[in-house]
């Protein structure tokens, strides 16, 4: 999935390496001895196939740059090791080497801290301390590595401070634009932006027409430091739900709306946190944390301006904190207290993504079960809306709206011709609803059904055609070894 | 001086020609497409040129796409190219068929009417007559049948029928044209192959299909073909066979939907197999045998009429069944299919254009809008239907003040008006029409609600009709 997303940014680069672009800006005044913060961090990766979810896609090597925050540890994005099977940091000058760990990853908001093998490889080098000052209009310097180790500084304009989508997962957070011409490097945007010899955030995208580069900004990194300081992560909470703006007039008279700003809640996840606060559709947020909210969702932060409401929900507080939301329902005004809490991701049934574990999968005699998640349609390339198979990417879309207690949407990808799957080649992403008469909420409930075939078959009920197929449960056991010879399978599940 | 060259084309040795002469007429539209952006417009004006050809009862048969939509129709016969004003008698947009006449009483004077015969056999040579890119006079092209199979039909582009696959080219202007074979009829050239896919593939309509639809119209009504409405699948599998009770005798297909609204629903149920129809045995690939050929099952269907009986031998749950289907009808639910001949149906309130979503609505407008692609895409097999007939989308807005804050909304599906929920257009007609303060607008999914003021909607209204120059506020 991280392959899917770097090669687009590489492409799009394409053309500033191609030297059109003016050489970025070195060596401005501003710039410290910067040598001694930020090292070359080589990420291997290797993510899997979710269409063939028993093999790994080829390895594929990212170049970044890590930034030195303390304690020995080094800071990148998370998009940078996700998948990772070995990390290794390089020196920029004298080119020494040291494998290295993940301390801990988050990639809601893309950040990953790394720990040296070696506790003595970062010796004599100085973490940078965060700037927490900056406004639209300042001016701040990407740091990149030449070959031979030299920095190269690429200076550029604070353009604007706003809550956008993180790439993984899409969550809102604050996030700094820069506008700067750079230039494609070490096939990884992960590089820290600086200002003044401090940190701050770390590029996570580049986009090459337009010359602008997106920055996790000092409050997103200063929150996962934070909490990765806590004996338990927290991370990022959510407050599950969605709402739309009241600047229409005709609306505002609707509901009898007097107040200046609020936004509507349009829709409110069964069991999170606004749910569990008593929150409602039609609800009018008024206010959190005392911060009054105009008709689109801002408030005036004091450091900011004006920005989203989540960014106080999500970056400002941390989950279990207890934030009030004043609250305009039927022509009254009440004060909800939100306990803010992250999503179980347990509970989710599409994953967005799937990152440094295995996909799960069964193969029951030439047939394979998977549990649909947004990485298997993404198989399907970019236009993968328009191209994966629509049911699943309804699924996937609305999941939302299936009943809560659904649990995993367990479905055939594809058929692995057997003899015992005669006349069945054809069939692929079909929901599996019942196996042997027994419900299916996930892959090991088809597991467990399989043990007790009825009346010498498994018995495999879909939601859709053919409806239902049978497999003969003896003749499949019998041909088990011959099934992983022929398709050279490691093995018949892994869950 | 034209005369040597059809003789020229008659001595490349195709014998029918000289009959074919007296019973192949040019077929000349002035066709009006619907616009479905700008529905209260009249359309754009095109035209286009197919091939029909005289049969019994001072008739001409052709295509139904020949003649589609058409404002205007003029047919020439062949040799003399003065026009003469046609009309469409009957018209079937499911089999692309069509029979058309000519007021002028002298104008089948001297013209042949042509005969059809059955099915050709594999291999053996037919000759194609039309009027292929356009051309006046007459072209012959020869090929063999290559294929006799089910197909899908392009006009409707939902229907598949029997269709004969020929090796020779079958380009526009073809449509329409027989194919001859010892004289007689065994096919209606109707559509081809285009890009690089294929070469040399055309289609024709082979005779079964024509005779049903002369038969069907006998009443002076076209009544649409009669559908079992349900799927099926295979039955190849051993394992599945044994499951299902059934003997290594390599009949049966497993049932795994049955349509709500569709003739067998509620005598048919998914899980059935179905081991023959009426009385001719199905085999485990979903064909029986008839005519001394291996054609599908449908085909016993397909040459039956509204009203009569299809019987099916089935096996549930391991006993025999005999069951009676009457064949009331045709499927209800054609949205899937292209539409002809069909003003579009709107509704425009506060400058809202309110249309149902339907194949042709889908193929001029290609939204992507997931929800709306789903409710689409699966309206049948999903059986939505059941909770939403028909599908109103908020196709398109008028900008006005009134409507500012609308924008959003754009390819939403319409579900409830103050509280209504809007099952068809004329629902929402209805709504609107009633005298209100404000008309609250819920969209499918979540969202905030649309709120009109009744007050801001009158006031608009003028101002709407005469910015956009739109002349009629509502087709339903």
């Amino acid at each position: 999935m991280i392959f899917r997303i770097l090669p687009l940014f590489l492409a799009l680069c394409l053309p500033a390496t191609a030297g059109v672009l003016p050489q970025p800006q070195k060596s401005k005044p501003e710039a410290a001895p910067k040598t001694l913060s930020v090292l070359r961090v080589n990420s291997t990766c290797q993510s899997y196939d979710f269409v063939r979810p028993w093999a790994k896609k080829p390895p594929v090597t990212k170049r970044g740059l890590g930034t030195l925050i303390g304690g020995g540890r080094l800071l990148v994005t998370a998009e940078l090791v996700a998948n990772h099977t070995f990390i290794e940091l390089e020196k920029a000058t004298t080119a020494e080497k040291s494998s290295a760990e993940v301390e801990r990853v988050d990639y809601e908001c893309n950040l990953a801290i790394l720990k040296p093998a070696d506790p003595a490889f970062l010796e004599g080098m100085k973490p940078l301390a965060p700037d927490t000052g900056v406004r639209v209009g300042d001016r701040a310097t990407v740091l990149q590595l030449e070959p031979n180790g030299e920095i190269a500084q690429t200076l550029g304009t604070v353009t604007s401070i706003s809550v956008g989508g993180y790439p993984l997962d899409n969550m809102g957070l604050l996030l700094f634009r820069l506008s700067a011409p750079m230039q494609q490097r070490d096939g990884s945007f992960t590089l820290p932006a600086v200002r003044d010899g401090k940190l701050l955030g770390l590029l996570m995208r580049y986009d090459a027409r337009s010359q602008t580069a997106d920055i996790i900004s000092t409050p997103v990194i200063e929150h996962f430091l934070k909490e990765s300081a806590k004996p338990s992560y927290g991370g990022f909470a959510r407050t599950g739900l969605a709402f739309s703006s009241t600047r229409d007039p005709q609306l505002r008279r609707y509901i009898g709306l007097k107040a200046a700003g609020g936004v509507y809640v349009t829709e409110v996840m069964k069991g999170g946190a606004a749910d569990k606060a008593g929150l409602k559709i039609a609800d009018v947020i008024l206010a959190v944390d005392g911060h009054a909210v105009d008709q689109d969702g801002n408030y005036e932060d004091s450091a900011w301006g004006r920005i989203a409401f989540s960014h106080l929900t999500n970056t400002i507080f941390h989950p279990g904190d207890t934030v009030p939301f004043r609250v305009f329902r039927d022509g009254n005004i009440l004060e909800v207290p939100v306990k803010l809490e992250t999503r179980d991701r347990s509970k989710i049934i599409s994953e967005s993504y799937v990152v440094d574990r295995a996909p799960r999968y069964v193969i029951l005699g030439g047939i394979v079960f998977m549990e649909l998640s947004r990485p298997y349609l993404q198989e399907w390339g970019g236009d993968w809306m328009k191209q994966a198979p629509p049911r699943m990417v309804f699924l996937d879309a609305f999941q939302n709206e299936l009943p809560k207690d659904r649990g995993k949407i367990v479905f055939i990808s594809q058929i692995l011709p057997t003899p015992d799957t005669l006349g069945y080649d054809e069939l692929d992403n079909l929901v599996v609803s019942k196996v042997n008469g027994k419900e299916i909420r996930c892959l090991d409930d088809v597991v467990e059904a399989a043990k007790s075939p009825v009346d010498g078959y498994q018995k495999i009920e879909l939601n859709e055609d053919p409806g239902l197929i049978f497999l003969d449960a003896a003749a499949i056991e019998a041909n088990r070894d011959a099934l992983i010879r022929k398709y050279s399978l490691p093995a018949l599940q892994r869950l | 001086m034209f005369r040597p060259l059809i003789f020229a084309v008659i001595a490349a040795g195709v014998v029918e020609a000289a009959p074919v002469a007296k019973s192949l007429v040019r077929i000349e539209a002035t066709f009006q497409e619907p616009s479905y952006k700008a529905p209260w417009n009249p359309g754009e004006v095109s035209g286009g040129v197919g091939a029909g050809f005289v049969i019994s009862g001072n008739r001409i048969m052709t295509n139904a796409h020949v003649v589609s939509n058409a404002r205007f129709l003029t047919v020439s016969k062949e040799g003399d190219s003065r026009p003469h004003p046609a009309k469409v008698l009957y018209i079937a947009h499911d089999c692309d068929m069509a029979v058309l006449t000519v007021e002028e009483p002298d104008f089948f004077r001297g013209t042949v009417a042509l005969e059809f015969d059955g099915i050709p056999a594999i291999e053996s040579t037919v000759s194609v007559y039309g009027y292929p890119i356009g051309g006046s006079r007459l072209s012959v092209t020869q090929g063999i049948v290559s294929r006799i199979d089910f197909q899908a039909y392009s006009h409707s582009g939902v229907d598949s029928h029997l269709t004969i696959q020929i090796d020779a080219a079958i380009n526009p202007g073809n449509s329409g044209g027989p194919v001859l074979q010892n004289g007689k009829v065994v096919g209606i050239a109707f559509q081809g192959y285009s890009g690089d896919v294929a070469q040399n593939v055309g289609y024709m309509i082979p005779t079964p299909v024509a005779k049903r639809f002369l038969k069907d119209i006998e009443d002076g009504h076209y009544d649409r073909y009669v559908d079992l409405a349900l799927s099926y699948k295979n039955l190849f599998n051993p394992a599945a066979r044994r499951a299902l009770g059934l003997k290594d005798d390599d009949r049966g297909v497993l049932v795994g939907s049955v349509y709500g609204g569709g003739s067998s629903e509620g005598i048919v149920k998914p899980g059935d197999v179905l081991l023959a129809i009426d009385g001719l045995p199905i085999s485990s690939d979903a064909t029986i045998a008839m005519d001394k050929d291996s054609v599908p099952l449908a085909e016993v269907v397909e040459r039956k009429f509204k009203g009569d009986t299809v019987t099916l031998d089935v096996l549930r749950d391991g006993k025999p069944l005999h069951l009676k289907i009457p064949l009331n009808g045709p499927w209800p639910f054609t949205l899937h299919s292209n539409a002809y001949d069909e003003d579009p149906r709107f509704l425009l309130f506060a400058g809202l254009l309110f249309q149902p979503a339907d194949q042709n609505w889908m193929s001029e407008y290609q939204p992507d809008d997931l929800r709306l692609r789903y409710t689409f895409d699966f309206f049948i097999e999903d059986k939505i239907y059941r909770e939403r007939p028909e599908i109103i989308v908020l196709s398109g807005i008028l900008a006005d003040p009134v409507n500012a804050y609308a924008a959003d909304f754009r390819y939403g599906i319409l579900d409830e008006i103050n509280g209504r929920k809007i099952l068809k257009l004329a629902d929402a007609a209805e709504e609107f029409a009633k005298p209100a303060e404000y008309y609250a607008i819920k969209m499918a999914g979540s969202g905030r609600p649309i709120i009109l003021e009744r007050k801001a909607v009158g006031e608009a209204r003028q101002r709407i009709l005469s910015r956009y120059g739109v002349t009629k506020e509502q087709n339903p």
